[in-house]
C-alpha cells in the first residue's frame, strides 16, 4: 500500500482503549448489577439489549482506532451490501438468503474483524430496508459474531477453505449461534418473564425456520464458496490488497 | 423525503427523544404511563403515515397484542388469584393474564415507538449523529446505502441479461432457479469488486486517509432546537424524579398492586403525556399558525 | 507559468517486459486545455496517472515528473490531493457517499476544513455548477450525466490547479455529454484551472483545447494546437484521423490551402468560400419511400406498454417492420423508450396492446425456448453482465453446456467463433482484464454461440474508440451478409449514417420517421452527421464524409 503509515498521531487513541477497559470491567458488571437490584431483575430484554451493544462496542472503537485505509473500507462496504443485495437476488425463493454464507466467507477472506464488521453492518442496514426495530442489534450481532468465529477459526487452521468444511461450519454456525441468540432475543421481546419452557417452546416454533435458514447458509457455501473466494484472493492479488 | 414538523429539526432531537420514549416505553409497567404511552404512539404513527399506520396497527400489532397476551400465563403460573387449572396441572392466575396483557402492550409499543423512528431517523440523520464518534464506520454505512440500490440494479440488470441468451431464473424447477440466482450473484460479486476498486481510488484521490478528517452536516442547533430540547429534557427530568420514587410502576406477583393516585402521580403523568405527544402538539400547533397566517394573505 | 515538466518518462507494468509509456516528453503550462487522443491501450490513461502519483498502478516508472518546479515525489498527500483533481471515466465508480450534498463535502472532510468553511465552498461550487436543484438528492437518483457532474464538482469544491480527467464522457449520452465539455470549458476560462483530459470523442472537445496530443503504442507522436494536430495526422497518414472532427477529416481529403477548420461553422465558412469559383449543383434531399418489407423478421403492430399499471405510457401506438438480413437502427434521445422497445422485441416485457411477432409467429405465445434458441440474442450494453467464468475460453464452452452437441463439435463451434471475432489470443485471460472494446467482443462471441437469427444490440459502441467501432462494424456487417438481422438501439449518429440499411427516429414513445440511413439523415436538420450539417446547405443527401469528399472532388 502507498498511503504512509506515518501520519498516525492521534490524541485519543489512550483514551479509547480506557474506554474500552472501562466498558469491560467497570459498565458491563455494574449493568446487570443495576439489573439484579435496581430493576428487581425483571428488564431481562433491556439489560440484555445493553449488553449487547456493549459488546459490539469494542468492534467499532479498535476498527476506528486504527484508521483503516480506503480499501479496507470498500472491501467491507461492497461485501455488506452484497449481502443485502443478495437477498433481493433470491426473491422467487423465500427464507433462503445468502446472507451468513456472504458473512462467513468475509471472515475467512478477510479475518475475524472483518468479518464481524460485514455481518453487522448487513444486520443494521438491511433493516434500513426492512425496518428498524428492537430485533436490530440482536441480528448485528449474530450476524457479526459468525463472521468473528469463523475468521478466528480460520485463522488457527480449524476451519479451511474447502467447501464442505465451510458448509458443514455455516449450517451448524447458523442453526446454532443465529438460531440460538435470535430467539432468546425474541422471547425476551415477547415475555419478560425467564422461564425453561417458554424458552423450549420458543425454540420449538422457530425450529423449521432456523431449520432451513441453515441448510440455505449450507447450501450456499457448497456452491458459492469456491468461486466467491476465489474472486476474493482475485482482487486481493490484482490490487495488491494483500500487502498489510 | 420527511422533513416536516418533529422530522424537521436537529437529528440529535430526533435521536434523544426516540431514545426517550423507546427506553420509557420498555420500563414503565403502570397502566396509566403504559396507556399515555401507547395512545401517543399510535397517534403519531398515523399521523405520519395515514392510513399505512391504521392497517398495520390493526392488521399486525392486535393479533401480536393477544398472542403475547396469551403466551405470557401458559408459561407463567405465579400469583395468589387463581382462575382455573390446566390439563397439565399448572394454575392460571388473573395476575399472569394481567402481566400477560401488560408486556403484549408495552411490546407493541415500542414496536409503534419504532414505526415513527423510522420514518424520522432517515440513515442520512443517523450518519450526522454518528459521524464524529465512529468517522470511519459511518463512512461505511453510508457507502453500503449507495451501493444497495445500486447492486440491486445490477442484479435486475444481469437477470435480464441472463435471460436474453436463454438462462431465467424464473423458469425451471427449484433447483434450476436457485442455481440461476447463484449465477447472478456470482456475476454481480466479479462486477462489484471490480468496479469498488474504482471508488477506492476516487476516495483516496480526495485525499481520505488525511489525519485530522473532519465530517460535515447540512444540520445546524438553531434556537428553534434550543427551546424544543429544553422542554423535552425537563420533562423527561421529571418523569424520571417519578420513576426514581416509585410513582411509575407496578406489582404483579404476588397479587395486584399500582402505586397511589397523588397530586404529585398526576404531574408525573402529564410530564409524560406531554413528552409522548411533543410531535403531535408541534404539528398540530404549526398546522394552526399556517391556516392563521394563510388566512392574513 | 510551468505546472507539469515530464522528462524522460517510461511506465512497465509488472511482469511485462514491454513499455507501457515510451520516453514521454512534455511541458505543460498553467491554464492550457490539452486533450490526450489515441487508441485504446496507447498508453495515454496511465500517462495521465503518472500526473497524480497516488493514483498511479503498481509498476516500474522510470524519468523525472516536476510539478510546479519540484519533483512530483515531494509532494505529500494533501498537496495531491488538494492540487490535482482527477475524474475517472465511469461516473457511478466515482461517488462514494449516498448523498449529493456529502460527495460535494468529502474531499473537504478529507482535508481537514472546517464545518464554515466547508459550508461556504459547497454552496459556491454547487452555485456554479448548477447543482442547487438536486443539492438534497440520493445519488441513485441522478442521471448520468448529473453523475458525472457531481464528480467533476466535487473534485472543483478542493480548489485544484489542474484537473485530470480520463474519457470522462465516454459513458454519456451525446446531450449529456457536451454539456460536461461546455462544463469544463467554463472552468478553465472562468476559473484558469489546467485542464488535461484523454478522450476519443473528438467532435466536442477540440475546439475547446488548446492543445491536441496523440499517443501512439505509448509514445508521443503529435504534439500540437487542434489544427496543426489534426494536419499532422493527415501527412502521417495516421488511423487516429478517422476520430478527428468531420470538417476536418472532409478538408484534407478536399485541399490544403489555408488552415484546418475544426467546428461545423469553420467548415461549412471553408465550403462557401470553396465552391464560390466553382460550378455545383445543389441537391435536394429525395424522400424515397420503403416498400412494406414481404416477409419481416421482427414485426410490432399497434404496441403499447408500460412499466406500472398507473404509470405513464412507455411506447405508445408503436409499428414498425425489420426485413430479414437488414441492419436497422433506432436512434433519438434519452428516455424516449427505444431500449424499452428493444427489450419488448427480445421478450423481455409483454406489451398490454398489440402485437410483437417474431420471424411472422406472434412472441407471447412462443416458449421461452422457441424464442431463445437459434432465434433471438440480445447484447446487453454491458458486456459484463455476461460473464460468469474465470477465462474467456471457459465463458464460451459455458454457453454450449446444455447443447447435445459433442466434446469436439463445442470445441470446434468455440474455435470457430473465436477466429471470426478474433479473439484467440485472449482466451485464456479472465474476461475482466480485458479491455473494453475486446469485452465487447468476447460477449458478441458468446451471444453469437446460440446462432442467432435476430441481434439486438443496446447501444454497442459506447466508450468504443473508432478503431473498435469500424472493427465492431464489419463483424456486423459480415453477419448482415450470412443473413443475419441486427436491431440496434444508439445514440452514435455517425456510426449509423455510415453503416445502417434503415434509421428509425425514435421520439416520445414512438417512430416518427424511418427510412434508408442516408434519406433519413437528409430528412433532418439537427439530429443528424457533423459532415452532413456543414454541407446540408448545399448538398442535402451528402451525410457521410466520404459523400461530402466526392462532391467537392466532382464538383472541383
Amino acid at each position: 500500500m502507498q498511503e504512509s503509515r506515518l501520519e498516525k498521531t492521534n490524541s485519543r487513541f489512550g483514551r479509547r482503549t480506557l474506554v474500552s477497559a472501562f466498558l469491560i470491567f467497570v459498565i458491563i458488571p455494574a449493568t446487570i448489577l443495576f439489573g439484579v437490584y435496581a430493576l428487581d431483575d425483571r428488564k431481562y430484554y433491556f439489560i440484555s439489549l445493553l449488553i449487547i451493544l456493549y459488546t459490539m462496542l469494542p468492534f467499532a472503537m479498535v476498527f476506528e482506532k486504527r484508521k483503516p485505509q480506503a480499501r479496507e473500507l470498500i472491501v467491507i462496504a461492497v461485501l455488506s451490501a452484497i449481502a443485502v443485495a443478495g437477498r433481493a437476488a433470491f426473491f422467487m425463493l423465500p427464507q433462503f438468503k445468502p446472507v451468513a454464507a456472504i458473512v462467513i466467507i468475509a471472515g475467512v477472506s478477510f479475518g475475524p474483524e472483518a468479518g464481524f464488521l460485514v455481518g453487522a453492518t448487513t444486520g443494521f442496514v438491511s433493516n434500513f430496508f426492512f425496518g428498524q426495530g428492537p430485533w436490530t442489534p440482536w441480528q448485528m450481532f449474530c450476524f457479526g459474531i459468525i463472521g468473528f468465529i469463523a475468521g478466528l477459526l480460520f485463522r488457527k487452521g480449524w476451519l479451511r477453505k474447502k467447501r464442505l468444511s465451510l458448509s458443514v461450519f455455516g449450517g451448524l454456525a447458523t442453526f446454532v449461534i443465529y438460531g440460538g441468540i435470535i430467539n432468546i432475543g425474541s422471547m425476551l421481546m415477547f415475555t419478560p418473564t425467564l422461564s425453561r419452557e417458554a424458552l423450549i417452546a420458543t425454540y420449538v416454533s422457530g425450529f423449521w425456520f432456523d431449520l432451513i435458514h441453515a441448510a440455505a447458509t449450507a447450501i450456499f457455501l457448497f456452491i458459492l464458496s469456491k468461486p466467491m473466494i476465489e474472486k476474493l484472493d482475485r482482487i486481493k492479488l490484482k490490487y495488491g490488497l494483500i500487502d498489510r | 423525503m420527511n422533513r416536516n414538523g418533529f422530522a424537521g429539526y436537529h437529528p440529535l432531537i430526533n435521536f434523544v427523544y426516540f431514545t426517550a420514549v423507546l427506553l420509557f416505553g420498555m420500563f414503565f409497567v403502570h397502566p396509566i404511563m403504559q396507556v399515555i404511552s401507547l395512545v401517543s404512539a399510535s397517534c403519531y404513527s398515523i399521523m405520519l403515515r395515514g392510513r399505512r399506520a391504521v392497517r398495520f396497527q390493526l392488521l399486525y400489532m392486535l393479533p401480536l397484542l393477544l398472542a403475547a397476551a396469551l403466551f405470557n400465563p401458559a408459561f407463567n403460573h405465579a400469583g395468589v388469584t387463581i382462575l382455573f387449572y390446566l390439563k397439565s396441572g399448572n394454575p392460571i392466575t388473573l395476575e399472569s393474564i394481567l402481566y400477560g396483557i401488560s408486556s403484549a402492550c408495552m411490546l407493541i409499543t415500542v414496536l409503534i415507538w419504532f414505526s415513527c423512528y423510522n420514518a424520522v431517523m432517515t440513515s442520512d440523520k443517523f450518519i450526522y449523529l454518528f459521524g464524529k464518534l465512529i468517522p470511519a464506520l459511518s463512512l461505511i454505512l453510508s457507502m453500503v446505502l449507495r451501493f444497495v440500490p445500486r447492486y440491486k440494479d445490477q442484479i435486475r440488470r444481469i437477470s435480464y441479461a441472463q435471460r436474453s441468451i436463454g438462462k431465467d431464473v424464473s423458469q425451471g424447477n427449484l433447483l434450476r432457479r436457485a442455481r440461476n440466482g447463484l449465477t447472478i450473484l456470482s456475476i454481480m460479486t466479479t462486477w462489484a469488486l471490480e468496479n469498488a476498486i474504482e471508488t477506492a481510488d476516487s476516495m483516496k484521490s480526495r485525499g481520505y486517509g488525511l489525519p485530522r478528517r473532519t465530517s460535515y452536516s447540512l444540520y445546524r442547533l438553531d434556537n428553534r432546537d434550543k427551546g424544543f430540547m429544553a422542554v423535552m429534557l425537563s420533562l423527561i427530568i421529571i418523569v424520571v424524579i417519578g420513576e426514581v420514587n416509585g410513582e411509575n410502576t407496578m406489582r404483579f406477583f404476588p397479587s395486584v398492586q399500582t402505586a397511589e393516585v397523588t397530586p404529585f402521580s398526576i404531574l408525573i403523568y402529564a410530564a409524560y403525556l406531554g413528552l409522548c405527544m411533543m410531535p403531535v402538539i408541534q404539528h398540530m400547533m404549526e398546522a394552526i399558525k399556517w391556516k392563521s397566517i394563510a388566512s392574513k394573505m | 507559468m510551468e505546472i507539469y515538466r515530464i522528462e524522460d518518462v517510461s511506465f512497465t507494468f509488472p511482469l511485462q517486459a514491454r513499455k507501457a509509456i515510451y520516453h514521454i516528453q512534455l511541458t505543460i503550462q498553467s491554464g492550457e486545455f490539452i486533450t490526450i487522443g489515441g487508441k485504446s491501450g496507447s498508453g495515454k490513461s496511465t500517462l495521465l496517472r503518472q500526473l497524480k502519483p497516488i493514483l498511479s498502478p503498481h509498476g516500474e516508472r522510470e524519468g523525472k515528473i516536476n510539478f510546479r518546479g519540484l519533483p512530483i515525489e515531494g509532494l505529500d498527500q494533501r498537496q495531491q490531493a488538494s492540487e490535482i483533481g482527477f475524474v475517472l471515466q465511469n461516473p457511478d465508480n466515482g461517488i462514494v457517499t449516498d448523498k449529493v450534498w456529502h460527495e460535494l463535502a468529502f474531499g473537504l472532510e478529507s482535508l481537514g476544513l472546517d464545518q464554515q468553511a466547508i459550508r461556504l465552498r459547497v454552496a459556491e461550487t454547487a452555485s456554479f455548477f448548477g447543482i442547487q436543484n438536486w443539492f438534497h438528492k440520493s445519488v441513485t437518483e441522478l442521471s448520468g450525466g448529473q453523475k458525472q457532474l457531481l464528480n467533476l464538482a466535487s473534485m472543483m469544491a478542493m480548489h485544484p490547479t489542474v484537473l485530470l480527467l480520463d474519457e470522462p464522457t465516454s459513458q454519456l449520452d451525446p446531450i449529456a455529454a457536451a454539456d460536461f465539455i461546455e462544463t469544463l470549458r467554463k472552468i478553465n476560462r472562468e476559473l484558469g484551472t489546467t485542464i488535461i483530459m484523454t478522450e476519443h470523442r473528438l467532435e466536442e472537445v477540440l475546439p475547446v483545447s488548446d492543445r491536441f496530443i496523440v499517443m501512439d503504442e505509448g509514445k508521443v507522436i503529435v504534439d500540437d494546437n487542434p489544427r496543426k494536430a489534426g494536419e499532422a495526422l493527415w501527412h502521417m497518414n495516421h488511423p487516429m484521423f478517422t476520430a478527428v472532427p468531420s470538417p476536418m477529416q472532409i478538408y484534407a481529403g478536399v485541399t490544403q490551402d489555408s488552415s484546418y477548420p475544426v467546428t461545423v461553422k469553420e467548415g461549412r465558412q471553408w465550403l462557401d468560400r470553396y465552391i464560390t469559383n466553382r460550378s455545383f449543383v445543389r441537391e435536394e434531399a429525395v424522400t424515397a419511400i420503403i416498400s412494406s418489407v414481404k416477409q419481416p423478421a421482427v414485426r410490432f403492430k399497434d404496441i403499447w406498454f408500460k412499466y406500472e399499471k398507473n404509470g405513464p405510457d412507455v411506447i405508445k401506438d408503436l409499428s414498425f417492420e425489420v426485413a430479414e438480413g437488414q441492419f436497422y437502427c433506432l436512434v433519438g434521445g434519452n428516455g424516449t423508450g427505444k431500449t424499452t422497445a428493444l427489450s419488448l422485441a427480445g421478450g423481455l416485457y409483454q406489451p398490454y396492446r398489440g402485437k410483437v411477432y417474431i420471424g411472422g409467429k406472434n412472441a407471447a405465445s412462443m416458449s421461452f425456448k422457441e424464442l431463445y434458441q437459434s432465434n433471438l440474442a440480445y447484447l446487453p450494453q454491458n458486456p459484463q453482465h455476461l460473464f460468469v467464468k474465470k477465462t474467456v475460453e471457459q465463458d464460451l464452452a459455458e454457453m454450449l453446456v446444455q447443447s447435445s452437441l459433442t466434446r469436439e463439435e463445442k470445441a470446434d463451434k468455440v474455435f470457430a467463433i473465436s477466429e471470426f471475432l478474433e479473439l484467440q489470443n485472449l482466451l485464456g485471460m479472465h474476461p475482466y482484464d480485458l479491455s473494453g472494446g475486446e469485452q465487447q467482443r468476447a460477449a458478441l462471441a458468446k451471444v453469437l454461440l446460440l446462432e442467432p437469427r435476430i441481434l439486438l444490440l443496446d447501444e454497442p459502441t459506447k466508450g468504443l474508440d473508432s478503431f473498435f467501432k469500424d472493427k465492431l462494424a464489419s463483424y456486423l456487417k459480415k453477419l448482415n451478409a450470412q443473413g443475419v438481422t441486427i436491431i440496434m438501439v444508439s445514440h452514435d449518429i455517425e456510426f449509423c449514417a455510415k453503416y445502417a440499411d434503415v434509421c428509425a427516429m425514435f421520439f416520445d414513445g414512438s417512430i416518427t420517421t424511418s427510412g434508408q440511413a442516408k434519406t433519413f439523415f437528409a430528412g433532418n436538420s439537427f439530429y443528424t452527421t457533423a459532415a452532413n450539417r456543414m454541407v446540408r446547405h448545399v448538398w442535402k443527401s451528402a451525410v457521410t464524409v466520404e459523400d461530402v469528399i466526392r462532391r467537392c472532388k466532382n464538383h472541383g
